[in-house]
């Protein structure tokens, strides 16, 4: 900051440079300005280009359908038997995937217009914005995979219970961690551009982690997803209300978003602080 | 007689418009530190044998309210340099201050008043419309939108954007895409402003328009530019000062005219059918003869004649019997200058292949 080329009757803070200038009253931006200019970005991509959100909602409900319909044929009434889990599963899922490929996918974007450095030089520091950004996915992602869920319902005509408090903070910290990993596949994509496409594949892995075996293999909680997954189950299925979890499961779903979200940043943070010195940021 | 018509690459310059600019050019803010000081700033990039030193022990210092160009061919380490400054890449050695702090050490209040338009990336969201582009990079900057909305007309006035303010950017031709990127890196307000190759990919009007733009800019909002190009044009319409760099180093820092007046080479080409091998040949007698164009229509001489040696030149070409066709003076241009700096042969000029 050019403490100097401030007046004294602006609060000494960044971005109030250009205050001598005539009709000009710059402010700082806050936090709130910060906030509100993430959100009503992604917001005005999602409103302005809803072929994106449709074609994903499309596509999932086709791999859903196929399942169902195949399963049926296949397994009949044993399907039918389990058809609330697959359908809490497979929402999960649904969320998971968007959480993580929007946040990879993103970065990888970011990098490719050129956007991503002017994030990482802004005088608030990357980690609000990133965060923020990770907001605004989770957000989006809940009203997709709500509309699939619907669907879901609808072509098989199964009950859940939908207490939305208990199934938004479940299935939301579940895909905090999954966040994380987004941020950490980003990192490695500004890093290694080519690696970014293969990583999406890691999002068939997630079937494996929402499905882990958590009561024949405790240790498998601590992996992403798995635990809020479990208690997903319950909390949908069972009509599990939030408050009516024991505390150290709570616990745990809390201990194993931030952990796994703040690794992811790390990773990422890890991973710029590396392109900077091998000079690969701002490559194009 | 005017420059403009010895300019080497045909064009017209828009000298008039950006000379009369340069000249309107009040006091700049001279206070303070400087707003760029770069000390001793030294970046290899790879290991061993493949190791490349892309900026070697490079000094330099910004004075508030000049432009500069960073003038090299491809692979010179104006990018580099330029990424180094903002802190985008780590250097080996050296410090980078802007506006007295120093950019690794307090990285977030030296960026409020930093920004930059690197080469080749689109710097905004195309999906978005201009303003909201302006709006947007204005808070990430750091500056409330709102307290600049003025400021934000004021720009997309002056870069001819306010019919596409509200026009989601991937619908805008690609000189008025170059020119929302200018207008979102100034959106926030900052004082010092690095330009990557602003004019890359430009057709000829376009890149007109943006340098005569980026001067006025520069005058009337007080900023201090960091321009760097391959392109000599851009530089010499833009530009105070240019700094050279040849493989990581500088070669020459000095003001554009300083540069171009020492390079001392005026000269006049002379077109006329007359000019046969026998009339050549009685001139290089007496002149010093710079080129001979005999592909030209008519045919073409260069002859070294600064002040009264035109007269010189005159009275032999009447004593040869030749009718001139055409006389034009040729001045150096950056090209030159540069080429002499670094003894590179004109074969090796700028704009070669990138690394």
């Amino acid at each position: 900051m050019s403490a100097d080329a401030t007046p004294p009757e602006e609060p000494a803070t960044e971005g109030t440079g250009d205050a001598a200038r005539a009709g000009d009253d710059p402010r700082s931006a806050t936090y709130y300005h910060l906030a509100r200019a993430v959100l009503y970005r992604e917001f005005l991509i999602f409103v302005r280009y809803p072929a994106n959100a449709i074609g994903g909602i499309v596509v999932s409900l086709f791999f859903f359908g196929a399942l169902f319909l195949g399963g049926q044929l296949l397994a009949g009434q044993a399907l039918t038997d389990s058809i609330e889990g697959i359908v809490v599963g497979y929402f999960l899922w649904t969320l998971s995937v968007g959480a993580y490929s929007s946040v990879s996918n993103d970065i990888g974007s970011e990098v490719q217009w050129g956007t991503l450095e002017r994030h990482i030089t802004t005088p608030f520091g990357f980690a609000p914005v990133a965060l923020l950004k990770g907001v605004a996915k989770v957000v989006r992602t809940f009203i997709t995979s709500a509309v699939i869920l619907a669907a879901m319902l609808l072509i098989t005509g199964t009950r859940l219970s939908l207490a939305p408090v208990t199934v938004v903070a479940v299935a939301g910290l579940s895909i905090v961690s999954v966040l994380g990993l987004g941020f950490a596949a980003g990192g490695v994509t500004v890093l290694y551009k080519r690696i970014g496409n293969w990583l999406n594949l890691l999002q068939f892995g997630f079937v494996a982690l929402i499905s882990a075996p958590v009561f024949d293999l405790p240790w498998t909680r601590v992996l992403p997803l798995a635990h809020g997954s479990a208690m997903l189950q319950r909390a949908m299925v069972d009509g599990v209300r939030l408050w009516e979890f024991p505390l150290a499961d709570l616990a745990l779903l809390v201990a194993v978003a931030l952990g796994y979200l703040f690794g992811g940043y790390l990773v990422f943070q890890y991973a710029t602080a590396r392109a900077r010195r091998l000079g690969v940021l701002g490559d194009y | 007689m005017a420059r403009s018509v010895a300019n080497a690459r045909g064009g017209p310059r828009e000298r008039d418009e950006t000379d009369a600019a340069r000249g309107e050019e009040s006091p700049a803010d001279r206070s303070g530190p400087p707003a760029l000081a770069i000390d001793g700033l030294t970046k290899r990039f790879g290991e061993g044998d493949d190791a490349v030193t892309a900026v070697d022990d490079v000094s330099l210092t910004v004075e508030r309210g000049s432009v500069v160009g960073l003038l090299g061919p491809n692979g010179a380490g104006k990018t580099t340099l330029i990424k180094c400054a903002l802190g985008i890449v780590i250097p080996d050695a050296g410090s980078v201050r802007v506006f007295g702090t120093d950019v690794r050490d307090g990285r977030r209040t030296a960026y409020a008043d930093v920004d930059a338009m690197l080469e080749g990336a689109r710097n905004d969201y195309w999906r978005l419309t201009v303003r909201e582009n302006l709006r947007y990079f204005a808070t990430i900057s750091g500056v409330d939108p709102d307290s600049v909305a003025a400021r934000h007309d004021r720009l997309l006035d002056r870069l001819d954007l306010a019919d596409k303010a509200d026009t989601p950017v991937r619908d805008l031709s690609r000189g008025m895409k170059q020119k929302v990127s200018l207008a979102s890196v100034l959106a926030g307000g900052a004082e010092l402003v690095f330009l990557d190759e602003p004019t890359l990919g430009l057709d000829v009007e376009s890149a007109r328009t943006l340098r005569a733009e980026l001067r006025r800019l520069a005058v009337e909002e007080g900023l201090t530019i960091v321009v760097s190009s391959h392109d000599m044009t851009t530089i010499e319409a833009v530009c105070d000062r240019v700094v050279m760099l040849s493989n990581g180093r500088i070669v020459a820092d000095d003001g554009v005219e300083a540069l171009l007046d020492a390079a001392d080479r005026d000269a006049v080409r002379v077109a006329s059918p007359d000019l046969d091998a026998e009339t050549v040949a009685g001139l290089r007698e007496s002149f010093e003869i710079l080129d001979v164009d005999r592909e030209a229509r008519p045919p073409a001489v260069t002859v070294a004649a600064g002040g009264d040696r035109f007269y010189d030149v005159a009275d032999a070409l009447r004593a040869a019997g030749v009718t001139v066709s055409d006389v034009r003076t040729v001045q150096p241009d950056l090209e030159e200058v540069f080429l002499e700096r670094t003894g590179t042969a004109s074969d090796a000029s700028l704009g070669g292949e990138s690394p």
